[in-house]
């Protein structure tokens, strides 16, 4: 897919550059997940929180809601959903590995989407750890969420403000005229 | 005469603006001169400058038609490329992983301004026979914000120009005024607001000073507008919803308890047209949400779906026209409106022509929003069995009834969760844009020939989310997608010819006197026969086309000029329709052809 060539261009510019801003202090063990799941364009579906939901793609399912295990996300992210939009991440899935004890041609037409980068057993156990201890359970999305994924550069997560988080943005609302 | 003593103001000032700021030595280039100045008057007579490309759509009729005819019938064998130039804006952000060039070339006196995804704006000296980047703005748009909230993709279709200012959106929401010759900006303002679920795509419309927005939005649960920016003051004019508010006109046609009309769509992310006779402003509107959940807003859902006619001094609705009351299918109608006069039986046909998603070219008469004819331009449509004659409303509709079924086995609904439908939801005719030959009266219609599976979700209030996908459902793609290059006769209202491509029309039309030319998401640049639609040359880009074609004049010889850069909705939604396009990689190019 396209995916791949953008990833791949990810990595030499700047926009990599808000995932590692970005990440969780270095005594979180999930901060490399949290790099993997930008890197690997998980929120391209999922979106940055994890709720995933419908639209145009058709539906992500929400990582907040899931009650897959660790080894079933693992599981997952390595060899995708079949007959879904799920891609898998792991080099070599469904060819040299079976995946959910399938070959490339026993899946046939439930084969899933590659994804647009190949992940290690390591980013995948990372990113793994990330959902469980980040999204995995948690209730609505909050400000402090979203500002511990994407720093405080950008205005995305405004919406998840309270009213008293608010104030500095009066000026700039205020400007906008109905 | 408002409009005249306008023109006077603008001009006056522009002029001591550019005294002004030579004489302050800011400038180190050639001073403005009157003549580089955008005015009322030479927006509505394009015809005298045939060299430049001074609209969106070449004229305020939507025109793109150029009377250049250096690159004919004759000698388009021999065109080739003349200079190329890379862009940026491939940028990822928010859901996107990737930009893409959607946007229209604008050609003044040998200076091109184009746009990339995220907003950036280039002016190209195309003088000399080769492209000068002279310089680039950069308006920063916050990309995380607006990319997470633009359904379809990372895109910019253009600026339009005005007095010494280049006129320009970002996907984030703001129009900003930038100096032709410095590239700086001299003014900005928010239009749309993100946080809603509001980014804005079209390029700016300018009449009589103003100009006019459309938004984005309307799979996030926004309530649509068209708002007038006054560029003398920065100040807004008006802004017109394109769902009524409670009480006015057409809410009577919201009719459920959840006042869904709130977050009813609407959208108007393609750039209107402009009739001066009557000072009327012809703009579409997109579709109603949730897209595919109709019961969840019984009613027809007014101005969803419609072509209106808007009093540009007011902004104030004087007519509109809907094609597909009550939508189920996410057929929206935001294409442009093609504004054509042709003799008629009693008196000349003032019509304005819109290619709709729903599979139907349809003539409205623009003095009253009155239906004049209507046919199917794709191959295979199975949502309805035709256009009533007199009112141009599918047969199968129903006044009566509060949810519309049509032809009820292929339409997505409660009861029929999982179906095909023809067109898919892409069209039809998306928003890459038509061309008209006044000559030939012909009308050529880039087409998506498709069909697609819809997946209802029923939607229920507490679904509705700021900034979340509000769409009732989804679209998959099972079946190939193709496209052609459909030609209407205007005269008679009938197909003249169909010249098929084996992928959806991604980009649309320029007609010139003895051809048309378009592209192909494949990477292909042709030019057809204007009479035949005879394949007579063809380039390959190596990239995805995207974007319209235009073309202009410099130190008298023609050039066509093309974006390229495949990026919009369709290779994140629509790519499986088309799988032999998953090769075609980003990119961001300009491409300049001549003989």
């Amino acid at each position: 897919m396209l995916l791949a060539s953008v990833v791949a261009l990810n990595l030499s510019m700047p926009g990599v550059a808000y995932g590692q801003s970005s990440q969780a202090p270095a005594s979180d063990p999930t901060s490399a997940g949290k790099a993997v799941f930008a890197k690997a364009n998980c929120m391209g579906c999922h979106k940055w929180h994890g709720n995933g939901g419908g639209g145009y793609g058709g539906d992500a399912l929400s990582l907040r809601k899931t009650e897959l295990t660790r080894e079933q996300i693992i599981e997952t992210v390595s060899c995708g959903r079949p007959g879904t939009g799920m891609p898998f991440f792991m080099r070599g899935a469904y060819d040299e590995t079976k995946c959910h004890g399938m070959n490339r041609r026993e899946a046939s037409a439930q084969m899933p989407p590659e994804g647009g980068t190949f992940l290690r057993t390591k980013d995948v156990e990372a990113v793994a750890d990330y959902v469980i201890a980040h999204i995995k359970g948690a209730g609505e999305p909050t400000y402090a969420e979203c500002v511990a994924f994407f720093s405080n550069t950008s205005r995305v997560c405004d919406i998840y403000k309270t009213q008293a988080q608010k104030p500095e943005d009066a000026a700039v609302g205020a400007a906008r005229s109905q | 005469m408002e409009r005249l003593s306008g023109h006077a103001r603008v001009s006056s000032r522009a002029r001591l603006l550019a005294v002004v700021v030579a004489a302050g030595g800011i400038l180190a280039v050639t001073p403005v001169s009157a003549a580089d100045e955008v005015t009322q008057d030479r927006l509505l007579n394009p015809g005298k400058e045939a060299g430049n490309w001074i609209h969106h759509h070449q004229n305020y009729s939507a025109h793109r038609f150029s009377s250049l005819k250096e690159i004919n019938r004759d000698t388009v064998k021999n065109l080739k490329v003349a200079w190329t130039m890379h862009l940026g804006g491939i940028e990822p952000g928010g859901i996107w992983s990737h930009g893409g060039l959607e946007g229209t070339p604008i050609a003044e006196n040998g200076f091109l301004y184009v746009t990339d995804g995220w907003g950036s704006v280039y002016k190209i000296d195309a003088h000399g026979g080769r492209g000068t980047l002279a310089w680039k703005m950069d308006p920063k748009t916050d990309r995380d914000w607006a990319g997470a909230v633009a359904c379809c993709g990372v895109d910019n279709r253009g600026v339009a120009l005005w007095g010494d200012l280049v006129i320009s959106h970002t996907l984030d929401g703001r129009l900003i005024a930038t100096n032709k010759e410095t590239g700086q900006v001299a003014w900005q303002r928010n239009v749309a607001d993100p946080d809603k679920g509001e980014v804005i795509t079209g390029a700016p419309l300018i009449v009589k000073d103003m100009a006019i927005t459309g938004v984005a939005g309307a799979e996030y649960g926004i309530r649509g507008w068209i708002a007038a920016t006054d560029l003398k003051t920065q100040k807004e004019v008006w802004r017109t919803h394109t769902i009524p508010g409670k009480g006015e006109p057409g809410s009577e046609t919201w009719k459920d308890a959840n006042n869904s009309a709130a977050a009813g769509g609407g959208s108007t992310w393609v750039t209107g047209s402009y009739d001066p006779s009557t000072d009327t402003i012809v703009w579409g509107v997109g579709n109603p949400g949730p897209d595919w959940d109709n019961a969840y807003r019984p009613g027809d859902n007014l101005y969803t779906d419609s072509s209106l006619g808007l009093d540009a001094t007011t902004g104030k609705i004087k007519w509109h026209y809907q094609h597909t009351p009550n939508d189920p299918y996410d057929y929206d109608s935001v294409a442009e409106n093609v504004l054509v006069d042709i003799p008629g039986p009693s008196g000349p046909l003032k019509l304005a022509l819109e290619a709709d998603r729903n599979g139907f070219a349809y003539a409205i008469d623009r003095s009253n929003g009155k239906f004049v004819w209507g046919l199917p331009f794709v191959k295979k449509v199975t949502w309805t069995k035709g256009l009533d004659a007199e009112t141009g409303k599918p047969i199968e509709y129903d006044s009566s009834k509060q949810v519309q079924t049509y032809v009820a086995s292929v339409t997505p609904s409660r009861t029929n969760m999982e179906t095909d439908i023809c067109p898919g939801n892409m069209g039809g005719k998306n928003w890459p844009p038509t061309a008209y030959n006044p000559d030939l009266k012909l009308w050529y219609i880039p087409v998506i020939e498709s069909c697609n599976r819809i997946k209802v979700e029923v939607a229920t209030p507490d679904k509705l989310k700021p900034r979340e996908f509000w769409t009732g459902g989804g679209p998959s793609q099972p079946f190939t997608i193709t496209g052609s290059v459909t030609a209407i006769d205007v005269t008679t209202g009938k197909v003249a010819g169909k010249m098929e491509t084996p992928f959806p029309n991604l980009g649309g039309i320029l007609a010139t006197p003895e051809l048309v030319f378009s592209g192909q998401p494949s990477g292909e640049v042709m030019a057809l026969d204007a009479k035949t639609l005879q394949k007579l040359w063809e380039f390959n880009t190596g990239g995805g086309v995207n974007a319209p074609p235009m073309t202009f004049s410099v130190d008298g010889k023609q050039y066509v000029a093309i974006l390229v850069g495949l990026g919009g909705a369709w290779d994140k939604w629509f790519i499986d329709a088309t799988p032999e396009l998953k090769k075609i990689q980003p990119g961001s190019m300009l491409y300049v052809f001549a003989l």
